[in-house]
């Protein structure tokens, strides 16, 4: 079946996608219901062999289409695809009933997506992906407590490398949904926050760890939104790169955040306690060799906003946390500027994130106590005077000569 | 590539049905040859007994001493033997390093420990019932809210797993007590 080309053709064939979707979800649900109704008038014997049969019949369908030589159609994959996984958890959960078996439904869950995961690859599903996605993400949240490290949500980033062929700005047949990107980067997110909280939560007996996770969490996002892309996807809108948007706020809010002179203490303490673990100095390292594939696709922006968070980073060989505020304001203001300077140059820039980032700025020094109302003055007026003069040169620049 | 796929699927499928299917095996053992413990279970939340169809089953003895002062990891596995009263009910008596010759042992979840006392999560919580006796059994812990008599259940353990065969109150299994309680309404 070949690709369809025009848009209405693409809506009906996700219409398509989404009713068989459905259809398999309701056909699921309602085959479970249905069977464990009256399950204490059955034997057990009868009660696990209905267990196997919606799971061999989705098998059944699914390697019947995976034998045909003409390509099947988007829906009739997805629909058994997801079929086969719900038939999956089905069976194992009624199984577990059958036994009045207990257990941690994350154990449960574990199991499940790692057995449905090969079918995201073999039937090209988008739909077991989401869910594969969504319950690793479930897993790893609950699981960052646990204290054995090969149980915790340390493993989340093996798991995430499990749908490596969908990776975003890795070449693969066809490029992912949009839905499956946001999907993805906040599963991503959700995880790898998780996983390094579970880091923090390994150094037993300092309860002092568990507040500052929040530094890992900072430099999670920024590395997140300098995982490496392919020219095309460079090139995208960023409403096509989730991880960026996503990230992205979460740095530059932090660091907003923390210019304000009542919470640079506590991100500086943050982030001297936080860096002192293993898997702070891991991020830094993949912020490194990620910023440095950045700056050779010409991202350098991007890069100077995930620095952002490094700035901090100084606060765990006992800089002053009032240097590191400064830094930080200097560096956002900078960053703000560059963002709307660079579409001066006749370069593609970020001009209205950089005004808001430039007035968030301005905001939070008028809302900072900490500092007089001479010094902000002062402050506006050169910052403002410098502004005028660099439109005023870039003006003059790019006057037609007569 | 095609034929990756189809190996690659057949795999998946085998492991699909091979984890139920383990299940089933090890479980099954324990039901035909496991030895029976009987554990005094709390009386159950009368404002939430029910979880969907099911009974929450929570043994009272959760603790059990340990021979030194160790700080296990919470979610690490141990394994525990039983002491046998002279009602027939089933303690916790020690964690041991591996499992004994000889006895039954369970293998359970470690919640936190506390100098020479570890607090730990049996490896069952619930005992399910048919839906329709599921408003019965809510009708029946409400009426016994003050009794102090507890449920009994028995457990089947083998090899350091543990299955739940039964709940029993004096003496009687609690699904013949709900369904009697169904066909006689009133009593």
């Amino acid at each position: 079946m070949t690709e369809p080309e025009t848009p209405t053709a693409e809506r009906t064939q996700a219409a398509k996608v989404l009713m068989g979707m459905l259809g398999a979800l309701l056909l699921g649900a309602g085959l479970i219901s249905v069977l464990a109704h009256n399950w204490d008038d059955y034997p057990r014997s009868i009660r696990l062999l209905f267990s196997f049969l919606p799971l061999m019949a989705a098998q059944a369908g699914s390697f019947a289409v995976l034998r045909r030589e003409v390509p099947t159609a988007a829906w009739v994959r997805e629909s058994l695809a997801l079929l086969q996984t719900l038939a999956t958890g089905a069976c194992i959960a009624l199984v577990s009933q059958i036994y009045n078996l207990g257990g941690e439904w994350p154990d449960f869950l574990f199991w499940w997506f790692l057995l449905c995961l090969p079918l995201v690859w073999v039937m090209r599903s988008s739909a077991v992906a989401v869910f594969y996605l969504w319950a690793t993400a479930q897993w790893a949240v609950h699981q960052s407590d646990n204290g054995v490290w090969y149980q915790s949500a340390m493993i989340y980033p093996l798991l995430l490398a499990g749908l490596f062929p969908f990776w975003p700005g890795w070449r693969f047949d066809r490029p992912l949904s949009i839905p499956l990107r946001w999907v993805m980067s906040l599963s991503a997110l959700i995880g790898l926050c998780a996983a390094a909280y579970a880091s923090v939560r390994g150094r037993e007996n300092d309860y002092s760890f568990f507040r500052h996770a929040d530094c890992l969490w900072v430099l999670t996002a920024a590395a997140l939104m300098l995982l490496p892309m392919s020219r095309a996807g460079v090139a995208s809108p960023l409403r096509q790169k989730p991880h960026i948007v996503l990230g992205g706020m979460i740095v530059v809010g932090v660091t907003l955040f923390a210019t304000m002179g009542e919470t640079t203490g506590y991100w500086t303490r943050a982030f001297a306690k936080g860096m002192q673990v293993p898997w702070a100095w891991m991020l830094i390292a993949v912020l490194v060799v990620f910023a440095i594939m950045a700056l050779n696709a010409r991202r350098a922006l991007l890069v100077a906003v995930a620095f952002a968070s490094v700035i901090l980073v100084p606060a765990v060989i006992g800089v002053e946390a009032q240097v590191i505020q400064w830094a930080m304001i200097t560096h956002l203001f900078l960053v703000g500027v560059a963002s709307i300077g660079v579409e001066l140059t006749g370069r593609k820039g970020a001009p209205i994130l950089g005004t808001l980032l430039v007035c968030a700025l301005v905001a939070a020094r008028f809302a900072d106590s900490t500092q007089s109302l001479l010094a902000k003055g002062i402050t506006f007026l050169i910052a403002g005077a410098a502004l005028l003069a660099l439109v005023v040169i870039a003006a003059r620049r790019t006057r037609p000569t007569s | 590539m095609k034929s990756a796929a189809l190996i690659i699927f057949a795999v998946t499928a085998l492991a699909q049905l091979a984890v139920p299917l383990w299940q089933i095996r090890t479980h099954e053992q324990v039901l035909e040859h496991g030895t029976i413990i009987r554990l005094k279970c709390r009386a159950p939340d009368p404002y939430d007994p029910l979880r969907g169809r099911f009974l929450a089953v929570s043994p009272e003895d959760t603790k059990v001493s340990l021979s030194t002062i160790e700080a296990l990891t919470h979610g690490k596995s141990i394994f525990i033997t039983f002491t046998t009263d002279a009602d027939g009910i089933s303690h916790p008596a020690s964690r041991v390093a591996v499992p004994p010759s000889s006895g039954p042992y369970l293998r359970v979840k470690v919640a936190y420990t506390l100098l020479k006392e570890c607090e730990f999560r049996w490896p069952f919580d619930r005992f399910y019932i048919n839906e329709e006796l599921a408003p019965e059994a809510d009708k029946w812990f409400a009426e016994r809210i003050r009794k102090k008599d507890g449920v009994i259940a028995e457990v089947r353990v083998l090899g350091g797993r543990a299955v739940l065969s039964d709940l029993k109150f004096e003496g009687k299994s609690f699904r013949e007590i709900l369904k009697e309680r169904v066909k006689r309404p009133g009593s």
